[in-house]
């Protein structure tokens, strides 16, 4: 993994909070309403494709381990609403030969308020 | 519903557990999108170092997430919420999601919950989940 992508920016996508979607996530973990708290890893998930293509970052996706997750909403996901999903590299350290990368992706509205920002951090292990 | 005024401090959320199935984990996958092989076929996990087909970490904090919003009355009063994945969680595995209320903030009707997930593996605690922490709104 390249250190020097830190910063990088994604072309924005969008996250349409499809009701059936939702459901389907409130059966996985037997929630009886409203759209669960780790929803948004369907938004960053979307953008996985790219970071995972993208020569610049090098990231070997075979040897990635989720490290932290953090979620911090202004507000509740609204069923139906389609958000604009803004994805950046935050930092990337490498310590001991694992490699530690902070994605960034942020969940916007119309208006242009940021209705949820999630970090996860994905750690690419030393090469055997 | 908890109450920001009644609440105690400290004060231990209810446990909640779950058997991990290979269904369930296949249900997430297809709700959530990462349809990683790690998660679902075992000759790939072995030949990554894993004994078997792991959980995704996703699907361990969405149980987390779950025990909160159950305690706190739905999923829009989880405010914030952070996890540390520490340890992989086997398929057939129990996992139990706890918390601990450290501080609540009347005026704001907020609060801030360390959070965790524990499996017992051979005699012993396993933290799939380490250092969780969540923010939650409460009645006043």
């Amino acid at each position: 993994m390249n250190p020097a992508a830190a910063g990088k920016t994604y072309p924005a996508t969008t996250l349409t909070v499809d009701p059936q979607r939702v459901a389907a996530f409130r059966e996985v973990f037997d929630e009886s309403e409203g759209v669960p708290a780790t929803f948004v890893t369907v938004a960053e998930f979307a953008v996985m494709p790219q970071i995972v293509a993208d020569p610049e970052l090098g990231l070997d996706f075979s040897r990635v381990l989720h490290g932290n997750q953090e979620y911090e909403y202004r507000r509740p996901l609204q069923e139906g609403e389609t958000l604009e999903v803004r994805c950046r590299l935050g930092s990337i350290r490498v310590l001991g030969g694992n490699a530690f990368l902070v994605l960034v992706t942020e969940l916007v509205d119309p208006a242009g308020d940021v209705v949820c920002t999630a970090r996860s951090t994905l750690i690419e292990r030393a090469a055997d | 519903m908890p109450s920001a005024s009644d609440v105690p401090v400290p004060s231990d959320l209810p446990l909640l557990s779950r058997v991990v199935t290979p269904e369930a984990v296949k249900a997430y996958a297809d709700a959530g999108g990462d349809q990683n092989p790690l998660h679902q076929d075992e000759a790939f996990a072995r030949a990554a170092g894993f004994p078997g087909v792991i959980a995704h970490g996703m699907f361990t904090m969405g149980h987390l997430a779950a025990s909160l919003s159950k305690w706190a009355g739905g999923p829009e009063r989880i405010r914030r919420l952070t996890a540390q994945f520490r340890a992989p969680v086997f398929m057939g595995e129990e996992i139990v999601a706890g918390g601990r209320v450290k501080e609540v903030d009347v005026e704001q009707g907020v609060a801030v919950i360390e959070c965790w997930v524990t499996v017992d593996r051979d005699g012993r605690t396993e933290w799939p989940i380490k250092r969780g922490e969540a923010e939650v709104l409460l009645d006043p």
